[in-house]
């Protein structure tokens, strides 16, 4: 009996010195607080203007998520290898999830994938495949081939219909993509069945001769597909080389949004790059946070953005983003 | 049964610890709860004092950054503009705007002066202006053309005014105000614009919005409309949303506030000259947050305690509950008969309950053994008054025979009648006492035996024939004169001069049989049989104490297994034996068996010699 009531006591006493322990290790834990999920973003030539908004949602995002971002010091990235040997380091470096604009290339799709077992993958702006409804990866990225087509509806208003006979030419800046080529799909489909004619389409990436667009030939319209055709449209035309041809084009950096300003673009069609980075991270966040969360693919707006009102209110907050 | 055994009643130590224990827990949960309440409202208050002093802060040095910006308008316009002529002192006043811009390039993006037509008449810093920026169809312009007398702040927005060649745009705040101008001689009105740079007033704000516990600051104009939030992005995207529009509208002062659910706390300081209100937002969650620690380490603390008080309850109550514990267990032990022993230690009230107990106990074993004595007493007085039934009969007889040898003359019969008289009184007076040496024994049958001849007139003869070594074992007083007076009475009285009475005596294994036999005329078996067990029997001769008596007084002092065996056979005689332990004749054994040993439990000593 005594013996008993003895035993009783010292577990009272060992349960209640167990829950001291455990609330008192809860406290440290609180204390030092938890680590947080580190995201890594590889996108080329990333400390350029263009990205400013991408950058500026992503920091949102990471605020929003509390994850730790890191944005990979970018050159230009050439091949597949360069990018997944970048994706391997910071994996290597403790990344739990990475947010990349992949290449376009063969084995692309397949590499990444291989990734997605160890990390998850999130892709922005553009698929790895040519075919986007292929893609095997969650991504999030404009509809490009709507703001293609948005695009040759502002010409089509601003010509007022009448286009035939007008000559065309597509200025891309960076290398092939599935965005690029949706964007280029967009805009012919249309103006299909329109009496237009595409002279040429040309890319300035990679490309050994200097004064490229100069030595086009004369177009009445050029089409800049992507931020840095824009801007590069917009330094040759400054200068007057383009051969008196109207700009207009798919841009997302205050250069682009400059040449707007002082007439040399006709009009610029914007992707909420914000939104790109926000959703993308907040995304990849989302299922690490949550195993049971599936990343899902996020299409995200654009804006079309015509001189005359580039400093209404809505598109004043357009540039707020591109200007941080 | 079950539920019996349910409402049995718990040990003394479990109902102290657990009354202790529920006392001590309600009491530090009482406290554990007064300490969180106490703790979480100077926190909470600590919070909101915090808040408001950073509030100040920030209020003052933004208003001494809009007080800095109107001084540099008012001085671009008091000391610069005003009284001069743009047509010929253009260059001075652009010198007067450099030396004011160079001062203030930190905080400022340009200085720029308006006519009323909106074109532009001096800028600081120079630059080329834009083709067609039509500022009188800009806000800043607006407002300031429409209330004149008055400087306005305007919202934050993109400077729209000049060409730059590095293709940034800059967010700006405008201050607006019309000033006088003179050009040609001619004074018109204009527009002085100072342009502050919004990252200083974001800066400040930033600075603020340092904390992650969920607290958080924003700045928005008199409608309501942001300047600067630090998740305005997600406010434009309707990720988020704030009470901004509400907010606008309220005084200077705190207020709660439910806002999508959200019970928060709102801090309102308005900034001077601008209507702009500085709006600190506390939600709940993040008291609570900082409250963690506090949480747990109260927690901590009332576990702590519990321990402590756990402890001190057990040490208590075992000190409380062991000496009673000890003395319930020696009564149990007592009442078992395993230990005569009380236990007694403790507090003076337990050892005084020891002792009371333990004296109760001795008083009851007192009892118990006067008890037994007062029946041993009584037994005693049932013998000696059956002893007593003798005498009477036998000295009538006795006393008759001297009478009548005195009558006759007889003198020296009757000398010696009395002689032998007196020994046999002697004997059976022997001081009182029960137990004699079956020596006396023989010696008082022989007396009365030698009486009963001269009275008989010697018509019998006697002979003893005892074995010496039996002289020395205690006998029960007065069992052979009995017995004796039967033999006569019954056996050779009737006989004329040829009855024969024979004493024997010897020790036979551990008992003494003493034997009487006659030759007289015997009796049936029935007879034989009523001897011993008809006390009733009516007594023809003698002194009327039959052997019932006689075995009675054996088996009483000695035991049951003793007493008397009668054998006859009729016309062939008698014979009666007295079986007795052979209990050797001492002062100790003798007064053994006047207490009666067989009730006292006293061992008889040296039983077999």
């Amino acid at each position: 009996m005594m013996k008993n009531k003895k035993n009783t006591f010292i577990i009272v006493e060992a349960a209640l010195a167990v829950m001291v322990i455990i609330l008192a290790f809860i406290m440290y834990r609180e204390q030092v607080g938890t680590d947080r999920f580190k995201i890594s973003v590889i996108i080329p030539n990333s400390d350029t203007s263009q990205w400013a908004a991408f950058r500026y949602g992503l920091k949102m995002a990471a605020e929003d998520q509390e994850i730790e971002l890191f944005i990979v010091s970018t050159g230009d990235i050439l091949t597949v290898e360069e990018e997944i040997n970048m994706i391997q380091e910071e994996i290597d470096n403790g990344a739990d999830a990475i947010i990349v604009q992949p290449v376009f290339g063969a084995e692309s799709e397949e590499k990444l994938k291989k990734f997605e077992s160890k990390v998850p993958v999130m892709l922005v702006e553009n698929t790895a495949s040519e075919e986007k409804e292929m893609t095997m990866l969650p991504i999030t990225e404009p509809d490009n081939y709507a703001m293609g087509k948005a695009l040759a509806e502002e010409v089509l208003i601003d010509y007022s219909g009448r286009i035939e006979g007008k000559t065309l030419g597509f200025f891309t800046g960076t290398a092939d993509s599935e965005a690029l080529l949706n964007r280029r799909k967009g805009f012919e489909d249309a103006l299909q069945g329109m009496d237009v004619q595409f002279c040429w389409s040309v890319s300035s990436y990679g490309a050994s001769e200097e004064n490229l667009l100069e030595n086009q030939a004369k177009v009445d319209i050029v089409i800049a597909l992507d931020n840095m055709a824009l801007v590069k449209a917009g330094e040759v035309s400054a200068v007057n080389n383009l051969h008196g041809a109207l700009v207009y084009g798919i841009g997302n950096s205050t250069e682009a949004v400059y040449y707007l300003d002082i007439g040399i673009a006709e009009c610029l069609v914007v992707p909420d790059e914000f939104n790109i980075g926000y959703q993308s991270l907040t995304e990849a966040a989302e299922s690490l946070k949550h195993y049971t969360h599936k990343m899902q693919n996020n299409i995200v707006s654009y804006t079309v953005i015509h001189r005359e009102e580039l400093f209404s209110a809505e598109n004043q907050k357009i540039l707020f983003t591109m200007s941080r | 049964m079950k539920h019996m055994n349910k409402f049995k009643p718990r040990g003394m130590q479990s109902t102290i610890m657990i009354v202790f224990s529920v006392i001590s827990i309600f009491i530090m949960s009482v406290l554990g709860i007064v300490m969180y309440i106490r703790f979480s409202a100077s926190f909470r208050q600590e919070i909101e004092q915090n808040t408001q002093q950073m509030m100040e802060q920030v209020k003052e040095s933004m208003e001494d950054y809009l007080i800095g910006m109107r001084q540099v308008s008012d001085a671009v316009y008091y000391n610069v503009i005003k009284e001069k002529d743009f047509y010929d002192e253009a260059n001075s006043i652009q010198q007067g705007m450099n030396l004011i811009y160079e001062v203030n390039r930190d905080n400022l993006r340009s200085i720029a002066v308006y006519n009323d037509y909106g074109s532009l008449m001096a800028a600081e810093p120079v630059a080329l202006q834009k083709e067609n920026p039509d500022v009188t169809h800009q806000d800043w312009y607006k407002k300031a053309m429409e209330k004149k007398e008055n400087m306005h702040f305007s919202t934050p927005h993109i400077q729209n005014l000049f060409d730059d060649s590095t293709r940034r745009y800059y967010w700006v705040i405008s201050l607006s105000r019309v000033v006088e101008l003179t050009n040609k001689g001619v004074p018109t009105l204009g527009v002085l614009l100072v342009d502050m740079d919004y990252l200083s007033i974001s800066r400040m704000m930033q600075q603020m919005n340092t904390s992650n516990n969920g607290q958080y600051y924003y700045l928005c104009d008199g409608n309501g409309q942001i300047i600067y939030h630090m998740k305005q992005m997600q406010i434009n995207n309707g990720v988020i949303h704030e009470n901004n529009e509400a907010v606008s509208q309220y005084k200077d002062g705190i207020y709660d506030e439910v806002f999508e659910g959200e019970h928060r706390k709102l801090i309102v300081k308005t900034i001077s000259y601008t209507g702009w209100k500085l709006v600190g937002v506390i939600p709940y969650s993040s008291f609570t947050h900082g409250m963690f620690n506090i949480r747990y380490f109260i927690l901590i603390l009332i576990l702590l305690m519990a321990m402590i008080v756990a402890l001190i309850n057990r040490v208590v109550s075992v000190r409380i509950s062991s000496p009673i514990l000890k003395l319930n267990e020696s009564v149990m032990e007592y009442e078992a008969g395993e230990k005569a022993e009380i236990y007694i230690g403790g507090s003076q009230e337990i050892r005084h309950l020891g002792y009371s107990i333990q004296r109760s106990y001795e008083q009851i074993n007192t009892l118990m053994r006067e008890i037994v004595l007062e029946q041993n007493e009584r037994r005693k007085s049932e013998l000696d008054a059956l002893q007593s039934q003798i005498n009477p009969h036998f000295l009538y007889n006795a006393l008759d025979s001297i009478m009548w040898m005195v009558e006759g003359e007889r003198n020296d019969e009757a000398a010696f009648m009395i002689s032998e008289l007196a020994k046999l009184f002697r004997i059976s007076l022997s001081k009182g006492r029960t137990v004699i040496s079956i020596k006396d024994e023989l010696q008082h049958a022989q007396s009365y035996m030698n009486i009963q001849k001269i009275r008989y007139k010697n018509a019998f003869s006697v002979v003893f024939d005892v074995d010496e070594s039996v002289y020395s074992y205690c006998c029960v007083k007065l069992i052979l004169q009995p017995i004796l007076e039967n033999a006569i009475n019954y056996g050779v009285n009737s006989m004329d001069d040829c009855g024969e009475i024979k004493v024997t005596g010897e020790k036979k294994d551990d008992n003494i049989i003493l034997s009487v036999m006659d030759n007289g005329m015997g009796m049936s078996e029935e007879e034989v049989s009523l001897v011993l067990t008809d006390s009733n029997r009516i007594h023809k001769h003698g002194s009327g104490v039959g052997l019932v008596n006689v075995n009675n007084r054996i088996k009483i002092l000695f035991g049951k297994e003793y007493g008397l065996l009668v054998e006859s056979e009729p016309d062939e005689g008698t014979k009666v034996s007295i079986c007795i332990p052979a209990v050797p004749y001492t002062e100790e054994n003798s007064k053994i068996l006047e207490k009666g040993y067989m009730f006292s439990g006293e061992e008889i000593i040296n039983r077999e010699v």
